[in-house]
């Protein structure tokens, strides 16, 4: 009923520019805090690094964005990439398939995996948490089982292994795989009307269909997406390590959504942008890069950065909340109208 | 002499720069029922937080039975007996009636044993008091709007409340739904209740009222008598003033009547419908025919199948039997999309949740069903857009801060025109309206009506769907009445009230065509 | 449903694999699966207010090793049940602030509790396992005494739970909240109180868990109760606790996680191997929430999406 007050707008508005400005200060503080303790952090070959190991979580997080955007969640992405891993390796050892063939099976796989998502949350009209959660459990278990929990893949040929560990220019050979998907990302999200309507289910779901938009076709082909870019990912990560394990790719969902979140995208969807993803994935590459290369941290970086992980993710969601809570009154309650129901 | 139930005395409210109430006064004695009537944005839902202590006013005093509150809290006014039915029950869909008024009415330590027993017993009587015919262990998610307005209702009595908000209660409620609120309003007045009527239909406060104060700009503007001495049965007389001067003192100006068009002659056949049906949506066996330029109204109670019948020409819930032909061409419609593409729009009845998305801005929503038209291949061009925008912000006049701005930032009345936008957007052959005027403002209420008279002078054929009568009437060259999920009737010329009435109550006398 | 699914299972068993009803092992399996009992209860709770709790795996073990490290200064089982219920009720706390004060999204909140706390153990314990006392062990009493006394104290809860949910004011007002939050303010039910409470409830029922569990055995692995999210949210959805909260009886979690728990010795005798349980509990999931979306009436006008 009540039209919202016009500085209200304003400051809400701001709010979403200073969140991209406030992670770009982020990434800066990193910077030069790892730059001026860390052994070795600021060279040539560290940045080559830090990318080296941001692109599956990059591409994933960038997938991840348009099923936010839709109001959804996948979090099967990281055990949809162990799977297709897993059978990359099957199919290029076992079956005798080029190691080309099999990537494509690979992303295959990874669409179908998303398929089977997207066919249970808007056919059977379950919720994508829940369905997520289980596809999260049912992907890892087929790639244990298929790996009967201990096998590995290994000796891949070189012009595979390229794609992990190769460089063009100085850059890492996967890098332009990761900016493909970004430029392509950022396209779809921003400049056409498939981003268009993404955003619109995601504010409203029932509206947009209303409108006559394709709500569950668009909802679907994010899944799609991300399954097809899961697939993608398993392949940089299998080159990149030299083997494909059941365990490939543990914990990345997180990864994916914290960059997401924390590049300032709404749980709730509609909101977000491909270049506040972009930051929020270089500022956790760049962090758990940096913590291997501070003395105090060396031996525990790992686990630091998932603590850190974790708090920053919690610590993007609760400082809008609280500085709108502390702001006037009736502002803590901008999306009271869009009640989750079920993420 | 006893003192009022309630007393408002220089109430001011401000949101930060923006003044809501700026020196309300208001009054409610004992066995009264108070017209509280404004156009979008005076105040009333402000005032009514105000009374329920949801907000506390920046200056004045509120007064309940003679003695000032100085800190009104929403607890508090519970206790004094202020209780307000809002537009939407705010009931537990999950859990059965009985549950919902137990939960209201009883102690909410959470400790407590729950007495099932005593629970059912009052939840029983509530329920008889206000005349409900549905048992206390249905659950909430099976009931229809009004029959959830009548379990907020027995909430209140159960709560013993002396004070009684009625927000809209009948904006969702077709006319013998009514008539039972209006049964149970008199009760409660009777009793010595005193209470606060919203609505936006004048006709009711004629209806029900014994007083009416009008707020215009958060400020009360008059408080006039009502008297039933002399008048019809059933309707009261303004002391010195009519539905004009209601409407004047509303808006500060006056709106003009348009006569009724006469419908067109030898005009095409726009849309015919023969034997539609869909079982999952309870309709069967419609048939009828819209001409080009023609507006046939649509009536019936609530949950007579006519926003179905809607949702099924609109492809949500594809028909599964009979025929639809489109300037003579039998088309069968799937989905929104494929409905869309054949020229047919839908105004949907709940104008926040379907007929706009609030967070994208006016000219997005605008542009929204052309997508394919404006953006060839995919790709936005905001230019076209914000132009299609432009142009239609002038054509309905629109009032917002630009075609950038997001669309909850506009009054109701305005999301309206910007819903409308959308559909004028696609050049529709046929344009489907589901009350198209709920909840707006008489200003933008009128103005429109005129979009609507001029849009069919162009050629376009409307199905107006509405469950307020005088709406149809002064719109509709035909009027078809739905019952039980079907067409019962429809009229051509001009049908009185009470022939749509009883034709929507199935008892149709000799006189009236059947359909 | 899920008992005439969990007959018919049993039935099977009886025929084919006797030896599952023998007295012995199967009190061990009830005793071992006591403690996921419990768990589920915590996230039936918090699923009832529509939310999601998803770190309790790892509040678990938080749990276990605060009372691991508790019993080397007071080897005690009082010190033991004690300190790892008031961690669980300090973890559950923790997440019942983000989401019910800073009205942050649950999910979110619990995958970030999840990850930050696990990680917080890996990096104090480094994956070194602890040992506890010899005398804890089963409450210090004999180990049949000792596992009936696991069995019942998880039976007792539930069946308070379940009562309380259905005749105390506190259990309607879960269902209250989580079937519509607004409207239970209106009725002067705080929605951010009453989830406060369901998450610190869930927290401290993970707290118990882990101390039945720590009961049973001599040390504690810092890396228990992975996937223990996934079972519980498993048996709650299997259960009938609608994800879109205010549905669900706590009591049906009984058979529930007596189904749950009797697939894997179902697989066992019909060949699987156990890397396959992961997949086998995923799919469960997905059967059990197909078949409440399939037998859910079809509503008109809900979005596909959330």
């Amino acid at each position: 009923m009540q039209s919202f007050p016009a500085p209200l707008i304003r400051i809400v508005s701001g709010l979403r520019f200073r969140h991209e400005a406030g992670l770009m200060l982020l990434l800066a503080i990193e910077l030069i805090v790892f730059g001026f303790f860390g052994r070795r952090f600021l060279t040539a070959d560290n940045g080559v690094n830090i990318i080296r190991h941001s692109v599956e979580i990059g591409m994933l997080a960038l997938v991840m964005l348009p099923v936010i955007l839709t109001g959804g969640i996948d979090l099967s992405v990281g055990s949809l990439l162990g799977l297709c891993a897993v059978l990359f390796g099957k199919l290029w050892r076992d079956v005798g398939v080029d190691w080309p063939m099999a990537a494509v099976g690979s992303v295959v796989v990874g669409l179908i995996g998303g398929a089977m998502n997207a066919f249970l949350i808007t056919r059977l009209r379950l919720p994508p948490l829940i369905v997520t959660l289980s596809t999260y459990s049912l992907f890892r278990g087929l790639a244990e089982a298929i790996t009967q929990g201990t096998d590995a893949f290994t000796g891949f040929p070189e012009s595979f292994l390229f794609v992990g560990t190769g460089a063009w220019g100085g850059l890492p050979a996967q890098a332009g795989l990761l900016l493909a998907c970004a430029v392509g990302i950022a396209m779809l999200i921003h400049q056409t009307t498939w981003g268009r309507s993404i955003r619109a289910i995601g504010f409203s779901a029932e509206g947009a269909e209303y409108a006559g938009l394709p709500v569950r076709r668009r909802v679907a082909s994010a899944y799609c997406l991300a399954g097809a870019i899961a697939g993608l990912a398993a392949l940089t990560y299998t080159a990149r390590f030299g083997t494909a394990k059941a365990d490939a790719g543990t914990g990345y969902e997180l990864a994916a959504i914290t960059a997401v979140v924390l590049g300032g995208a709404s749980i709730f969807g509609g909101r977000g942008s491909v270049a506040g993803t972009v930051l929020g994935v270089a500022v956790l590459g760049v962090l758990g890069n940096g913590l291997t290369r501070l003395p105090a941290t060396l031996s525990t970086a790992s686990e630091i950065t998932g603590i850190v992980t974790g708090l920053l993710l919690l610590a993007s969601l609760a400082l809008p909340r609280l500085a709108a809570m502390a702001g006037p009154s009736g502002t803590a309650g901008t999306e009271k109208h869009k009640r989750p129901k079920s993420t | 002499m006893t003192p009022p139930l309630l007393q408002l005395i220089g109430i001011k409210k401000a949101f930060g720069a923006v003044t809501a109430l700026n020196g309300v006064n208001f009054e409610l004695r004992p066995g009264e029922v108070h017209a509280l009537l404004g156009g979008n944005g005076a105040g009333k839902s402000t005032l009514i937080k105000v009374i329920t202590g949801a907000h506390p006013p920046d200056a004045g005093t509120v007064a309940v039975g003679g003695y000032p509150i100085s800190r009104l809290t929403p607890a508090i006014a519970r206790s004094l007996g202020i209780a307000c039915i809002y537009q939407q029950p705010a009931l537990f869909p999950d859990l059965t009636v009985t549950e919902n008024i137990g939960l209201r009415l009883e102690s909410t330590s959470p400790f407590r044993r729950v007495r099932h027993r005593e629970r059912r017993r009052l939840a029983g009587s509530l329920l008889r008091q206000v005349g409900a015919g549905f048992s206390g262990e249905t659950g909430v998610h099976d009931l229809s709007m009004p029959q959830q307005q009548l379990v907020e209702i027995a909430c209140a009595i159960g709560a013993g409340a002396k004070i009684l908000i009625m927000d809209e209660p009948t904006a969702s409620l077709t006319q013998p739904e009514q008539e039972l609120l209006f049964g149970v309003v008199d009760n409660l007045r009777r009793n010595g209740s005193g209470i606060i009527y919203i609505s936006h239909r004048l006709e009711e406060i004629f209806r029900i009222a014994d007083r009416v104060t009008v707020l215009r700009d958060g400020e009360s503007v008059v408080t006039r008598d009502l008297t039933r001495t002399g008048s019809a049965e059933g309707t009261a007389i303004g002391q010195g003033f009519d539905e004009a001067d209601l409407i004047h003192w509303m808006v500060g100006r006056n709106l003009e009547r348009t006569p009724v068009a006469i419908p067109p002659a030898g005009a095409p056949d726009r849309l015919i419908v023969h034997g539609l049906g869909c079982e999952d949506s309870g309709v069967h066996n419609i048939t009828f025919t819209i001409r080009a330029g023609e507006i046939v109204g649509l009536t019936g109670l609530v949950g007579a199948g006519r926003t179905e019948l809607a949702r099924i020409l609109f492809g949500l819930t594809p028909a599964d039997t009979g025929e639809i032909r489109l300037d003579g061409i039998p088309v069968t419609i799937s989905s929104p999309e494929e409905a869309i593409a054949l020229g047919i729009g839908y105004l949907p009845e709940d104008r926040r949740r379907h007929g706009i998305i609030l967070d994208l801005s006016v000219a997005q929503n605008v542009s929204m069903s052309v997508h394919s038209r404006i953006f060839p291949r995919g790709w936005l061009r905001p230019n076209a857009e914000q132009t299609l925008a432009e142009h239609y912000i002038h054509r309905l006049g629109i009032k917002t801060a630009g075609s950038g701005a997001d669309a909850n930032t506009l009054s109701g009345g305005n999301q309206q025109k910007v819903a409308m936008a959308r559909w004028l957007a696609t050049n529709p052959r046929v344009l489907i309206l589901d009350e198209p005027t709920q909840g707006v403002d008489v200003g933008a209420k009128s103005e429109i009506h005129q979009h609507i008279r001029r849009l069919v002078d162009e050629g376009l054929a409307v199905l107006l769907i509405s469950s307020e009568l005088a709406e149809i009437l002064a719109l509709s060259h035909r009027i078809g009445v739905m019952r039980s999920g079907t067409l019962t009737a429809l009229f051509d010329g001009q049908p009185s009230a009470a022939q749509l009435m009883r034709a929507a109550l199935g008892n149709l006398e000799p006189g009236d065509p059947p359909c | 449903m899920v008992s005439a699914v969990l007959a018919i299972l049993w039935l099977g068993l009886a025929v084919f694999a006797p030896d599952f009803f023998s007295p012995q092992p199967l009190l061990s399996r009830l005793t071992s699966s006591a403690p996921k009992l419990l768990v589920a209860c915590g996230i039936a709770l918090v699923i009832l207010t529509r939310n999601i709790d998803i770190s309790v795996g790892s509040l678990y073990a938080v749990a276990s090793v605060a009372a691991g490290h508790a019993s080397h200064f007071a080897p005690t089982p009082a010190v033991i049940v004690a300190v790892a219920i008031l961690t669980g009720l300090g973890g559950g706390a923790i997440n019942g602030f983000l989401v019910a004060t800073l009205r942050l999204p649950s999910i979110v909140v619990t995958l970030a509790t999840m990850v930050t706390w696990r990680e917080c153990l890996r990096l104090g314990q480094q994956g070194v396992f602890i040992n506890l006392p010899d005398n804890t062990q089963w409450f210090s009493l004999s180990m049949v005494r000792g596992q009936w006394t696991v069995v019942l104290t998880a039976l007792v809860v539930l069946t308070f739970l379940a009562w309380a949910q259905r005749n105390l004011a506190a259990g309607r007002h879960l269902h209250a909240v989580g079937s519509d939050p607004e409207a239970a303010r209106l009725a002067g039910i705080s929605p951010g109180r009453t989830t406060f409470a369901a998450f610190v409830l869930c927290g401290t029922l993970t707290g118990l868990a882990a101390a039945l569990n720590l009961a049973q055995s001599p040390q504690i692995d810092p890396n228990t109760g992975r996937l223990l999210e996934l079972e519980a949210v498993a048996a709650a959805v299997v259960a009938g606790f609608a994800v879109s909260g205010g549905r669900g009886r706590l009591f049906a979690l009984l058979p529930a996680t007596l189904l749950m728990i009797s697939i894997s010795p179902a697989l066992t005798y019909l060949g699987a191997k156990p890397y396959w349980d992961k997949a086998v509990h995923g799919v469960i999931i997905l059967a059990a929430v197909t078949a409440d979306g399939l037998r859910r009436p079809k509503q008109q006008s809900r979005p596909p999406v959330t």
